[in-house]
């Protein structure tokens, strides 16, 4: 489980977070919401334990995350970032593999290439595996990624130990078909003993995929719903500076916002 | 067809070709051996020598010619796994020793010691006796180094702009220093530097090659390790930090190592500009960018191209030579415009600008 405890950072006189205590849902997708600025990224970069909080502390289990070893922390936890610019161009399946390097010394085992393999499949680019990065397209290195993060915290064999996984708007650089794809991968997760905690830029698409939401406003935490009809019209109305309708899909009856602007 | 090979295989071809380089080298010269008598010659130094009227040559080509052949090999592999660290490091094709101000940091640190070692009594020096060029060309080199990264990675990216800038900067400044010191030297000292200064293998000998040769393997050995941390650091600090490994650690460990083997060469053999540049280079066009391949292949190819490029400084004004890095300069420098507009090129922006 992960936990936030009091958790502040500043930078300067600035404070990007103040004072967030909150508690994610294991086994459930987590959504961060909140407009730009609000600190939501800066809240993940806390919770994944790249950034040390100025006050506070964020918990794994009870372990001050700061006190838990690179290389363990990385066979817990993994984070798909927004974009991924390579430095020099590597295969996909290369890519993939160093999702396995926390696991492994010098060379890969049998089971890591097989992970490699079967996170391939998952995200469909067995075939593209040879490839060399630059020549792909941006819905194919988002993809490769995505491999590459899902074997880093593999579980699909039902290991004891439970996974987190980070989405720091993963699909901002995706068309609706791949979007829907990452996503629904994500959720799949859950079932394997695994937690995802995402910040998500669309809001319906975050709605329609999280379990529980937290929204950040100016730093702070303003308001947390467990469920997309917990969240009142109101908040995100004053949250986001829009005017919000509820609209339903006449034909699955799912409700949906429909914004627009202020005044 | 390149590309098909393994990664084992491919160094195997590499060290293959190296081998032939060795033999190639060790034969021409000033005075030429054939490969027989190179082989009977190495054979003597395990069984002892045999007595009779060879030993002329022999002592010619074991003191002479055998550890120039060593150093240029090894100056090769420290510059070829240096120019493959830093680029690593650095995130970026167009870095090598020479560009960021490792190499001339550390020619000013030796710089120093030949001159004022002779001049005045460095106090601080004295201690390290013979030690005291290495050890001050790794000051050197460090310094300049660092200031160059950190100029250039502010906020945990590396601009390529400020990485030219800074690194042409700090050039100047040693440049400068190297330049003042071999003004106010004596003839003998200033034409040293001159001389160094565009790199020589001229002066190697066993202690040289001794020096050089354990420090390089150390540092390779150590280098090792960091294959998998560098492709890594490909994705960036932050990605990097995500797969359990601490950039900024990493990056202070490959600097520290870097240095050292960069400016225990340089102090032996001079700056030699560009190798370190073209070698990774190669190896990413021709095969991977994988750095667990690049690492072992970088040390053999950087010593093979280093050995004919040593061949052909004996051989062009025979029975006078270049300098190398006169001939390094004039094969890298083509290439190097030729990777940047290459890269220009491809990203349309610039270079990752």
């Amino acid at each position: 489980m992960v936990e936030l405890r009091d958790v502040s950072w500043r930078v300067g006189a600035a404070r990007i977070v103040q004072d967030v205590r909150l508690q994610f849902r294991s086994g459930k997708f987590n959504v961060i919401l909140g407009p730009n600025g609000a600190g939501k990224s800066t809240l993940l970069k806390l919770a994944t334990g790249l950034l040390a909080p100025s006050q506070g502390e964020v918990l794994y289990d009870g372990t001050p995350v700061q006190a838990i070893a690179p290389g363990a922390l990385a066979r817990r936890r993994a984070v798909l970032s927004q974009h991924v610019d390579m430095a020099f161009p590597l295969s996909v399946e290369d890519v993939v593999l160093m999702g396995r390097y926390p696991h492994y010394g010098r060379t890969p085992t049998v089971h890591d290439r097989e992970v490699v393999e079967r996170a391939l499949a998952l995200v469909d680019m067995t075939a593209q595996r040879a490839q060399l990065s630059p020549t792909l397209s941006g819905g194919e290195q988002q993809k490769a990624q995505l491999a590459r993060v899902l074997a880093q915290i593999w579980n699909y064999d039902g290991s004891p130990e439970p996974r987190v996984l980070f989405l720091d708007e993963p699909t901002s650089s995706l068309d609706v078909h791949y979007q829907i794809h990452l996503l629904d991968l994500a959720r799949d997760l859950l079932r394997h003993d695994c937690t995802v905690i995402a910040v998500l830029h669309d809001l319906n698409v975050a709605l329609h995929y999280g379990d529980h939401f937290f929204v950040l406003e100016h730093g702070r935490l303003a308001h947390e719903a467990a469920g997309a009809a917990d969240i009142p019209g109101a908040l995100l109305e004053r949250v986001f500076r829009v005017r919000a309708h509820r609209v339903s899909d006449p034909e699955s009856g799912e409700g949906f916002w429909r914004f627009s602007r202020q005044g | 067809m390149l590309r098909r090979l393994s990664f084992a295989q491919f160094h195997a071809l590499l060290a293959v070709l190296l081998l032939a380089a060795l033999l190639a080298s060790a034969c021409i010269g000033a005075f030429m051996f054939t490969p027989g008598q190179v082989l009977h010659y190495l054979a003597q130094v395990i069984t002892g020598p045999v007595p009779g009227g060879d030993a002329l040559n022999r002592n010619v080509f074991l003191q002479l010619r055998l550890p120039r052949v060593l150093l240029a090999a090894l100056s090769g592999a420290v510059l070829g796994v240096s120019g493959t660290l830093m680029q690593g490091l650095f995130r970026n094709p167009i870095v090598e020793p020479g560009l960021a101000g490792t190499s001339a940091g550390a020619a000013f640190g030796a710089a120093l010691v030949f001159v004022l070692g002779e001049k005045t009594t460095l106090a601080f020096t004295a201690p390290l006796g013979t030690l005291a060029v290495p050890v001050l060309a790794f000051a050197g080199a460090f310094a300049a180094t660092m200031l160059v990264y950190r100029v250039s990675s502010a906020f945990g990216k590396v601009n390529v702009f400020t990485l030219l800038l800074a690194g042409i900067a700090v050039n100047a400044v040693c440049n400068a220093g190297t330049g003042f010191l071999s003004y106010v030297a004596r003839d003998p000292q200033a034409r040293n530097i001159t001389f160094w200064n565009l790199g020589t293998f001229t002066t190697a000998d066993w202690r040289g090659v001794t020096l050089v040769g354990v420090i390089f393997v150390a540092c390779l050995a150590w280098a090792l390790r960091y294959g998998k941390a560098l492709n890594a650091l490909m994705l960036g600090e932050d990605e990097a930090a995500f797969l359990g490994i601490n950039p900024a650690r990493l990056i202070l460990q490959l600097i520290i190592l870097n240095t050292v083997m960069v400016a225990v060469d340089t102090a032996m053999v001079g700056v030699i500009a560009f190798v370190g540049l073209i070698i990774p280079h190669l190896l990413r066009m021709v095969r991977s960018s994988d750095y667990t391949f690049l690492l072992p292949a970088s040390a053999l190819l950087g010593a093979l191209l280093m050995e004919v490029v040593d061949i052909v400084a004996r051989l062009v004004i025979r029975p006078a030579e270049l300098p190398i890095g006169i001939i390094t300069a004039v094969i890298g420098a083509p290439i190097f415009l030729w990777i940047l507009i290459r890269e220009q090129r491809r990203s349309g922006a610039g270079l990752y600008g």
